[in-house]
């Protein structure tokens, strides 16, 4: 590398100069876009070796393997993937998987004891049953092991939410983050729920985002009553978890509404309080005038994608999925707005339930050091802020990377996404009582919902019959 | 000598018309499909009028994707060898295992001659992951796991009791008279059987042979299970353009294209034989 190069990197290193100063210097050099992102990678990652006040070096030689899923945070992390190998003198090998079938081989992975890969990226979810069966690594040990753990890694500037939503004790119905909560996977980006909508439509119909569940309603009726040749309102409808755990759980919680109760130690499925079964009620009339006509159909992709069409007026989901649709190629790319939303109107603030993407270790590495600095790295600050202002690692987990000038100016680009996210992330984290039968539970959940919107059976009915059958799983599963 | 009339010409022609448009309708529209870009394939209403580009099929022969965030690396070629060797070389170990086997069950009655074969054709009724996980240890365990060789063996699953049975039939179905002349004029067994047999059950071996071929390169779950993405075939690295931050319809479309293609050449070069070949060998004289 040329000298100019050289000194440049150091003083981004040394913080001598910002990275706005950088990037605006580095183009005066002429070095490329791609080159410039590589450089400001590298140079952060020399900041990281500089402060840590561990040997980064210690376990050069080593090889680890990772099993990804295909998404824009592996592509953030293997597009850095260099800083790290230059830092520590480590190779890293990864698998990509697509989503679809990436929690298959996890799963097969883990289960039958494969020491083939070191770390892996999971969502909390799946830890309440990765954890308790010993396949994954409690990560508290190594967290508060100074001579493991860099000085300037900096634990709490992750969103505390974040935290707490990912550690957990193993005991069903424990609440997430207590004090015996065993730390089974590190936040790496996460996504909440909130409004995401077409602004030219509403500005043409002369409205504003919704406020609350009623007014929800009221706006998705006169969007689909419209000749706008869209409806109202996209939220997801097939017979999955998935379709439990973005908006309508987000809204359930905020009318005080759970999953369920705790008595004595024992869970009991609660979907059938009077709040859960008002907020419901409302949640299936509001599809049957205003969602989708396949609904029952209707997964990530297609919420997102009928957004990013101009199919549907607004949806109540992930705001990273109306972030996708607002950068991507899609037809109202740049015409997406997106505000936070709590369904009760006498709620003191939203209550987004929370996906979190994270990273865990494999119990059956044969490399756990060496994989603890990965996965330290792969969630330092520095790295954070490469994904999140270079790559769509978005939403960050780090307070730190929110509050960077770079990525503020960023995100500012998606009308209305910084203050939603300000709103909301108070908030936001994971409502659902952690226990092992949670896919069996919300799969359930969704079919009932299913049948609720095709009017095959009343709400009250409805969800008297799914706490019924609910109830007798866990007892079956020695929960009762 | 009979003689179809106008009106019955042009309902015939009309039928088969609705047909072919019924059937081939989904193929040609992914075809379009893979000539445009996301926006255009998801506009409302949808149109057959666009200016078509190629950046689809680019991307996946390149292995380069470009995104607004960067570019991003795909591995379709790779998956799409990784097919390639898989079926291939799975059909052609089960050609070499399963015909003679078929000929044995055929023409020789041994103990327990019909219950090895039943045993052989019940491995297709065995849901895969029953075995898969089990399997997976002792791959890891013997140096098997994540290997071409591994995979091909596991692939036997499908294409072994298929070509056994099938190709049993034929055999059935041949006289074993045309053997015994051969045989009375001073040949050998061997001789006989790669001079005689094997060439008049060819029709059927081909059938069997295509047929396995579409089973083990349709197949999904034993390379996910079994190897590292480095070997995954295309039912899996196709799914790899349905991503959080959308779905790539038109490289999905592109995929789809590329990868029907050697399927659909190998039935074309098949055909003759795959038309003869089931029909002889569904009936037994």
């Amino acid at each position: 590398m040329y000298e100019k190069e050289r000194d440049l990197i150091a003083a981004l290193a040394r913080r001598q100069i910002g990275r706005r100063d950088f990037l605006r210097r580095s183009a005066k050099l002429g070095l490329s876009t791609a080159l410039m992102s590589g450089l400001m990678g590298q140079s952060l990652t020399h900041a990281l070796a500089a402060d840590s006040g561990i040997d980064w070096k210690k376990h050069q030689g080593t090889s680890l393997k990772l099993l990804l899923n295909k998404h824009p945070y592996a592509d953030a992390m293997i597009a850095d993937l260099d800083a790290f190998k230059q830092l520590t003198g480590m190779d890293v090998t990864y698998d990509v998987f697509p989503e679809d079938v990436y929690f298959d081989k996890v799963t097969a992975a883990l289960s039958s004891g494969s020491s083939e890969y070191d770390a892996l990226m999971t969502g909390a979810y799946q830890t309440w049953t990765y954890g308790p069966a010993g396949w994954i690594v409690d990560l508290k040990e190594y967290i508060n092991d100074s001579s493991k753990t860099a000085g300037d890694w900096d634990w709490d500037d992750v969103l505390p939410n974040l935290r707490a939503s990912t550690s957990w004790s193993g005991v069903p119905g424990e609440a997430l983050g207590g004090d015996n909560a065993k730390q089974w996977c590190l936040p790496w980006a996460f996504e909440l729920n909130s409004i995401s909508y077409n602004k030219r439509a509403f500005d043409e119909m002369k409205i504003d985002p919704p406020t609350n569940l009623d007014d929800l309603m009221d706006k998705a009726a006169q969007i689909t009553k419209s000749d706008k040749n869209m409806y109202g309102i996209g939220v997801r409808g097939s017979r999955s978890w998935a379709t439990i755990h973005p908006g309508f759980l987000s809204g359930y919680v905020n009318f005080g509404a759970q999953d369920f109760t705790v008595e004595d130690g024992v869970l009991k499925a609660a979907m059938n309080s009077d709040a859960a079964k008002a907020f419901t009620g409302q949640w299936v009339k509001m599809i049957q005038e205003s969602g989708p006509k396949n609904w029952s159909t209707y997964t990530w992709y297609q919420v997102g994608n009928d957004l990013g069409a101009g199919a549907s007026g607004m949806i109540f989901d992930a705001d990273i999925l109306g972030y996708f649709q607002n950068n991507g190629d899609t037809k109202e790319k740049g015409n997406i707005g997106f505000h936070a939303f709590a369904a009760n109107p006498d709620a003191k603030q939203p209550t987004p339930n929370v996906w979190i993407w994270s990273l865990a270790m494999s119990n059956f590495s044969g490399n756990k050091d060496a994989t603890w600095y990965f996965l330290q790295w792969a969630t330092s600050k520095q790295h954070d802020l490469f994904g999140a202002v270079k790559m769509d690692m978005v939403n960050p987990v780090r307070q730190s990377v929110w509050d960077d000038e770079d990525f503020k100016k960023r995100m500012e680009q998606n009308t209305g996404y910084l203050e939603q996210f300000t709103a909301s992330a108070p908030g936001s984290k994971i409502y659902f009582t952690p226990q092992p039968l949670f896919f069996d539970v919300t799969t359930a959940w969704a079919a009932m919902l299913q049948q609720m919107v095709a009017k095959e059976v009343p709400v009250d009915e409805g969800l008297d019959q799914l706490v019924a059958s609910i109830n007798d799983q866990m007892q079956q599963a020695g929960l009762q | 000598m009979h003689h179809t009339s106008t009106g019955e010409r042009i309902l015939r022609g009309v039928l088969i018309s609705l047909a072919l448009i019924f059937f081939l309708f989904p193929i040609f529209w992914i075809l379009l499909m893979s000539f445009q870009t996301n926006a255009q394939i998801l506009r409302i209403p949808p149109s057959i009028v666009f200016t078509p580009t190629l950046d689809n099929y680019v991307s996946l022969i390149t292995g380069e994707l470009k995104t607004a965030s960067g570019v991003l690396k795909l591995a379709f070629m790779q998956n799409l060898l990784n097919s390639l060797i898989l079926s291939v070389a799975s059909v052609a170990l089960s050609l070499v295992l399963a015909v003679p086997a078929a000929y044995a069950f055929a023409r020789y009655k041994f103990r327990f001659s019909e219950d090895i074969a039943f045993t052989l054709l019940s491995f297709k009724f065995a849901p895969p992951l029953l075995v898969l996980l089990p399997l997976t240890i002792y791959f890891q365990q013997i140096g098997l796991a994540n290997t071409y060789v591994g995979l091909i063996w596991v692939y036997q699953l499908i294409t072994l009791p298929l070509i056994l049975w099938i190709v049993r039939g034929y055999f059935e179905d041949i006289s074993p008279d045309i053997e015994h002349a051969y045989r009375i004029a001073g040949h050998s067994w061997l001789r006989s059987f790669l001079k005689i047999s094997v060439p008049l059950a060819m029709p059927g071996i081909a059938a069997a042979a295509l047929l396995s071929f579409i089973f083990a390169w349709n197949n999904f779950v034993f390379a996910l299970v079994l190897a590292s993405a480095d070997k995954q075939p295309v039912t899996v690295g196709a799914l790899a353009f349905v991503t959080a931050s959308g779905i790539q319809y038109g490289q999905i479309a592109a995929a789809v294209v590329i990868s029907i293609a050697p399927t659909l050449a190998l039935a074309l070069f098949a055909q003759r034989y795959l038309v003869e070949g089931l029909s002889l060998g569904a009936v037994k004289g």
